[in-house]
């Protein structure tokens, strides 16, 4: 097998030239199978319901994200094979010249194709399932979660994502190499090295004409993503997704093409100084540039959503949280029999929790019962023009009082024939469609009697102790209406003589696990939240948050600043030649490094500046689901990612100024040839 | 007529205390304005030294280089980058095009790199285009033209910002006979009717032919000077085959 073993020597050879390749091919695998097995991470973890649904939130968040990242991952692999094809046209050639066929060309491609991908998938597997290990320790810890006896954590379901993403690939590279290999001449491949190569940039007119097409594109995107807002998120993502993708795409295919247009126009602007030789360098590079300012550009975008979106959320999480626990403790009453729901009346939490323990008084200084009821109204509220009916908690007003009592906040007053609404979240577009509904004057009959509210009875109390925000609308009407009503759940809400683990052991003790017996000796369900827990809860999730989004973000911006410096430094030498020649013809060293500048400071500058846009949206979009159980402030979290990202764009973007400039420089000497 | 460029017993020397070649050994001669002077000389003769010290490109290590009133061998790195600017044109053996550009752009730089403004600039690039016969290629690409068009859109580059001197290394030695033909009768015209100086180094005795005056180097001296006088251009030619068999050697470049 001539073929195998000639292929077997290419890669080794690939291996020593293309270390960056294969490094960020394995890094790729690697990250993108240990995203994706987060799922399977619950399994050496022993949590409570409300962390594995944190940590399912975190999984699905991921899968989103990794519809983004595997279409980054399928460009950069074609991206940089276009780099290794471009180099070796002369290597195929020579093979074709020995007497070799097309097909058996091809076939050495196919071998090396499956090596590359076979041993950078299995490098990045070994990888990502070593991290995914790792990455379970960290989870747990951050969510505050007990890890169970060691096990060896392996998800299949990531394992075939993986490889169905990264085969998919490495096949479409595959293709494109045995195509630029059927299809080129002999006397192409011998000379590619020799011959600049020539691709057609599309007419500046056609790139106008692709610049209008993209700019459309991407505001047909942006407008669907903001119209819609999070609701088809969930559904026809891909939609915006692909028009934005081909947009930016075309954005980047005829941006130069465009620019040339429109300076052409202005000779003046044209004729001055390295101008035109500038545009042109940007111009003529435009087949292997426009691939990868796009996936540059991507991957700026889901960078800068990540840390900004993250962070913004983390934060607006535990400021939120705080609110969500008005009391140090919460026990909750409820039937289980839905069948005895219209009969149950409820039983006297505070005289059952008395004989538990070392008794209520031990840890209570105060508490206060309160109860839902059931009532036969409903309140309909619309959501983006649907119709959602939703059938309220029914409280007393003197249960109201006494629970808003005990937070030390005043009473509300009501009319014989009014209701009071209160929402437990306090974001605007619900309290909007409350006020919506409140403002149309809308009523119901309860007990026999019409009752009206109006806008000034509208609260954003918080009721109870709860990890979990969950919309929930209470209707507080005057007592003697609910007199006899079946009750929904039992509450029993307490405060501590003082914060401390003293008494919060205490009580849960208590009440962790009681189930009460109720009036006819059926089995009851009880609950207990407490500040303490809930703070946990929400401190763990956030600083998981913040730490997948921080990880994202930065490994995609670090993705984004590689392949811009190797496609810079792959064209250093092409680049040299030219800027060399600038000097033989008598440009100035200023007027050379500042060409230089302007060519790099667009190739990083323009992807930077399309995925802030995009990001704008995003953001909006993000803030728009955080919204609905937060409100978020991106503005301090977005400072904190931008000068992250600067950092290390920055960075980058000196590093390639810097180097090219030390290679253009030394290039630059020798005059005429001594051959 | 002035003398544009004067040589005077310039040296040249390459390597380290151990080693030492002497690549130039007192070369002195005169171009005068309007001049198309061609240098002549076997591999290793000297002759791209001497070029590449009279473009400022390498230094002498001794003997002095005049141009235009101006000693080169006194300038500081900075004023003669300025110099090399705006005194010189250059015309390279393998054309040394921006294959980015159009020809157009590629004339064109040479005047916007010195900054000068646009009105002037496109007059003056359809102007040169003229005299050098590449008008219809003016929207194309390097690619898209033959050899001995793309030396004369060098030659257009060289021309465009009235240079003192135009050195030229090897122009037609990328070419074929016919584009050189065409090329070196461009430069004759170029010096006719804008009263150019060139100063081409070539092995091409055909070449050669067109110039007014050639000079022979050998082992880094001036071994012989031809000048074209009245000879028509089939005796000329004789003489120059005659002492390049002197040289010894490179007979075997005669076309």
């Amino acid at each position: 097998m001539m073929s195998v073993k000639l292929a077997f020597r290419n890669v080794r050879k690939c291996m020593r030239d293309y270390t960056i390749y294969f490094l960020t091919l394995t890094l790729g695998v690697c990250i993108f199978y240990a995203f994706n097995s987060i799922d399977s991470q619950q399994a050496v973890m022993e949590m409570s319901s409300g962390q594995s649904s944190a940590l399912r939130m975190l999984a699905r968040i991921i899968g989103t994200f990794s519809v983004f990242v595997s279409f980054i991952l399928a460009f950069l692999i074609l991206y940089a094979n276009g780099f290794l094809i471009k180099r070796r046209k002369k290597e195929f050639g020579l093979y074709m010249i020995m007497g070799m066929g097309k097909w058996m060309t091809s076939r050495i491609l196919m071998w090396e194709a499956l090596l590359v991908g076979a041993l950078s998938l299995i490098m990045g597997l070994a990888l990502g399932i070593f991290m995914s290990q790792g990455m379970a320790v960290v989870t747990a810890k951050l969510l505050g979660a007990g890890l169970g006896s060691f096990r060896f954590i392996f998800s299949s379901q990531a394992l075939i994502k993986t490889l169905g993403c990264f085969g998919l690939a490495f096949a479409l590279s595959l293709i494109f190499n045995i195509a630029v290999v059927q299809k080129q001449k002999l006397i192409d491949l011998l000379y590619a090295a020799k011959k600049n190569e020539y691709f057609k940039a599309p007419r500046p007119a056609i790139s106008v004409l692709i610049f209008t097409a993209a700019l459309c594109c991407l505001g047909l995107a942006y407008k669907i993503v903001l119209s819609d807002g999070f609701i088809m998120l969930l559904n026809t993502i891909y939609i915006p997704v692909a028009l934005g993708a081909v947009g930016t795409f075309l954005f980047f295919f005829s941006l130069s093409g465009f620019f040339l247009r429109l300076l052409q126009q202005s000779r003046g602007l044209y004729l001055k100084n390295l101008n035109m030789f500038v545009l042109r360098q940007i111009n003529g590079k435009i087949n292997t540039a426009y691939v990868s300012m796009t996936l540059v550009c991507l991957m700026l975008f889901i960078s800068i959503c990540t840390l900004s979106s993250g962070m913004g959320l983390a934060e607006a999480l535990t400021t939120e949280m705080r609110e969500n626990a008005p009391f140090d403790a919460t026990f909750s009453v409820r039937t289980e029999y839905e069948a005895a729901s219209d009969t149950y009346s409820g039983i006297d939490t505070a005289a059952a929790v008395s004989g538990r323990g070392a008794g209520l008084s031990a840890f209570a200084a105060e508490y206060v019962a309160a109860r839902y009821y059931v009532a036969d109204a409903t309140i309909t509220l619309y959501f983006d023009g649907s119709e959602t009916i939703v059938p309220p908690n029914f409280m007393k007003l003197s249960d109201y009082n006494a629970v808003l009592a005990l937070q030390g906040l005043e009473p509300i007053a009501l009319g014989p024939d009014e209701y009071a609404l209160n929402c437990n979240m306090n974001t605007r577009e619900w309290q909007d469609m409350l006020r919506d509904y409140a403002s149309s004057g809308a009523e119901f009959e309860i007990a026999g009697r019409r009752l009206v509210t109006d806008p000034s009875k509208l609260f954003t109390r918080t009721l109870e102790v709860s990890p979990n925000k969950e919309f929930a609308v209470a209707a507080v009407v005057p007592d003697e209406l609910l007199a006899g009503a079946p009750v929904k759940k039992d509450f029993l809400h307490i405060n501590y003589p003082e914060e401390g683990g003293e008494y919060e052991s205490m009580c849960v003790s208590a009440l962790i696990g009681f189930e009460p017996v109720g009036p006819d000796g059926v089995q009851l369900d009880g609950g207990l939240e407490t500040r303490v827990r809930v703070l946990e809860y929400t401190h763990s999730a956030t600083t998981t948050i913040a730490y997948i989004a921080i990880y994202l973000g930065v490994v995609s911006l670090l993705l984004a600043a590689t392949v811009l410096a190797i496609g810079q430094l792959s064209e250093a030498g092409d680049n040299a030649e030219r800027y060399g020649l600038l000097r033989r013809i008598g440009a100035e060293d200023s007027m050379i490094n500042a060409a230089l500048f302007t060519q790099i400071l667009v190739c990083f500058g323009a992807p930077a500046l399309l995925a802030l846009v995009h990001a704008a949206v995003g953001i909006r979009v993000a803030s728009g689901v955080v919204s609905a159980f937060a409100e978020m402030n991106i503005f301090g979290s977005s400072f904190i990612a931008a000068l992250v990202i600067v950092a290390i764009y920055g960075a980058y973007f000196l590093a390639t100024y810097f180097g090219s400039k030390s290679i253009v420089s030394i290039s630059a000497r020798g005059g005429f040839r001594n051959e | 007529m002035s003398i544009i460029l004067k040589t005077m017993n310039v040296e040249k020397y390459y390597g380290n205390k151990g080693n030492l070649t002497r690549a130039l050994a007192g070369v002195s001669f005169d171009v005068r304005e309007g001049e198309y002077v061609g240098v002549m000389g076997a591999s290793g003769s000297g002759k791209t030294t001497l070029l590449n010290c009279i473009s400022t490109i390498d230094t002498v290590s001794a003997g002095h280089i005049i141009i235009g009133g101006e000693d080169i061998t006194e300038m500081g790195h900075k004023s003669l980058a300025g110099f090399r600017r705006e005194k010189l044109g250059f015309i390279f053996q393998d054309f040394n095009l921006l294959d980015t550009l159009t020809v157009y752009e590629n004339i064109a730089l040479a005047l916007t790199i010195r900054k000068r403004p646009a009105r002037e600039i496109d007059r003056r690039v359809k102007e040169v285009a003229d005299i050098l016969d590449i008008s219809d290629t003016l929207r194309k690409y390097p690619y898209q033209i033959s050899g001995g068009q793309k030396q004369r859109v060098a030659g257009a580059r060289a021309l465009i910002t009235d240079p003192t001197l135009i050195l030229a290394d090897e122009p037609t030695g990328a070419l074929d006979s016919k584009s050189a033909k065409a090329l070196l009768e461009s430069f004759r015209r170029l010096v006719r009717e804008k009263n150019a100086t060139i100063l081409m180094v070539t092995h091409d005795a055909f070449a050669a032919g067109h110039c007014d005056r050639i000079l022979f180097i050998r082992d880094g001296k001036l071994f012989h000077q031809l000048t074209r006088g009245n000879d028509s251009g089939k005796l000329f030619f004789d003489k120059i085959i005659e002492v390049i068999s002197l040289l010894g050697g490179d007979t075997n470049d005669v076309r």
